[in-house]
């Protein structure tokens, strides 16, 4: 890296990518829980464990992609911070 | 149609809705981004955000499980309730997620993508890779800003072993596009390396899949060290992966640009041609036999 804007936009460039990375786990959110309802509606009733147990891995898989979102937004702040500082 | 298989019908459909595929682009995303900002940092105490990116990738791998837990849930039940077709194993509708053309296109006078200012920094590491130097502002290939269409240049160039075209639609790329081979190409390097198997990649395909491909990466990417294509393997096959400690972070360009190469060396080791990389091509069927990638 020769200068200060190249070293921005590296870093612009993976923040870009950051930002893509998070639309993607918002969408997969979204089709979570289009899916958790599907489930719900054709699976109401039944106590089957498997049942039990996929309505649980998917609420995790949900809690997950949360997490993964808040943590992607700390990162965010820090890169851009650093490159003000520059 | 019985009120069980209407039922089965319904289960089957919502499972193969779930969004593994998307989730996959999202940590390849997040990869990407991390190697960048790991090679910008290399140098430097400031964590830049690396550390969180790690942890978010890492929410993202437990998801993604959770999900393929909850496909496996769901296939047991259909499966107990004597729905042994609807539990088959679901079509991978996903691998081609990272394919669609862009949403929307900036509008003229809009600024600039991230990371057009890299161009010579992408351009000088293109050159090393495939040992083509950047061509003439008027020889350049055509430009794309979509990485898809990039992704479908590139193996159009490996399946016709055209080096110079190989490295005239790199160089032609910005660096943002470039870049993002790595996050299109992961989970179709996975479906074709499964195409190629005959299964899904498993840890022990890794070498298999190294003879199929490493000659022919090796030719049009001279420059490129064979630890990347053995990464990339490993990420197809599950396989953890090796690293060595205190070992230079790899320059974001390296995998990129490897991806994209090995991709095309795989649809020709299955006989296809690049526009079967299209989002609306019909989906291969996946062979029984393996006997390419022996």
């Amino acid at each position: 890296m020769a200068s200060v804007a190249e070293v921005k936009a590296a870093v612009d460039a993976a923040l870009q990518q950051v930002s893509e990375g998070q639309a993607a786990i918002q969408a997969a959110r979204e089709k979570l829980g289009e899916a958790q309802q599907s489930l719900a509606a054709a699976l109401d009733g039944s106590g089957h464990d498997a049942v039990t147990s996929a309505h649980a891995s998917l609420s995790q898989a949900d809690q997950q992609l949360e997490e993964c979102i808040g943590v992607t937004a700390a990162a965010v702040e820090q890169a851009q911070t650093y490159t003000a500082n520059l | 149609m019985s009120l069980i298989q209407d039922l089965g019908a319904q289960v089957r459909a919502a499972s193969d809705e779930l969004p593994t595929g998307l989730i996959t682009v999202a940590m390849e995303k997040l990869r990407g981004a991390t190697e960048l900002l790991m090679w910008v940092r290399e140098t430097s105490q400031d964590p830049m955000g690396v550390p969180q990116l790690g942890n978010a990738l890492e929410a993202a791998e437990r998801a993604a499980g959770a999900v393929r837990v909850a496909q496996d849930q769901l296939a047991a039940y259909l499966s107990g309730l004597g729905l042994a077709a609807d539990a088959a194993a679901p079509p991978d509708r996903d691998w081609k997620a990272g394919l669609e053309p862009p949403a929307a296109t900036a509008a003229a006078g809009e600024a600039p993508p991230p990371g057009e200012k890299l161009g010579p920094w992408w351009q000088q590491r293109v050159a090393q890779l495939t040992g083509e130097p950047a061509p003439a502002p008027d020889k350049t290939g055509k430009s794309t800003e979509d990485t898809a269409e990039l992704l479908r240049r590139v193996a159009s160039g490996v399946r016709a072993g055209d080096k110079a075209k190989l490295g005239r639609d790199l160089h032609g790329a910005s660096a943002a596009t470039g870049l993002a081979l790595s996050a299109v190409t992961s989970p179709v390097l996975h479906r074709l390396a499964g195409d190629l198997l005959g299964h899904e990649p498993r840890p022990d395909d890794v070498d298999r899949l190294r003879t199929a491909s490493a000659g022919r990466v090796r030719s049009l990417l001279p420059g490129t060290s064979p630890a990347v294509l053995d990464t990339l393997l490993a990420r197809i096959c599950r396989a953890p992966v090796k690293q060595s400690p205190g070992q230079p972070a790899t320059h974001p360009a390296d995998s990129a640009v490897t991806a994209s190469v090995l991709t095309g060396v795989l649809l020709a080791r299955l006989g296809r041609d690049a526009a079967t990389l299209q989002p609306d091509a019909p989906d291969p069927v996946r062979r029984a036999e393996a006997a390419d990638a022996r």
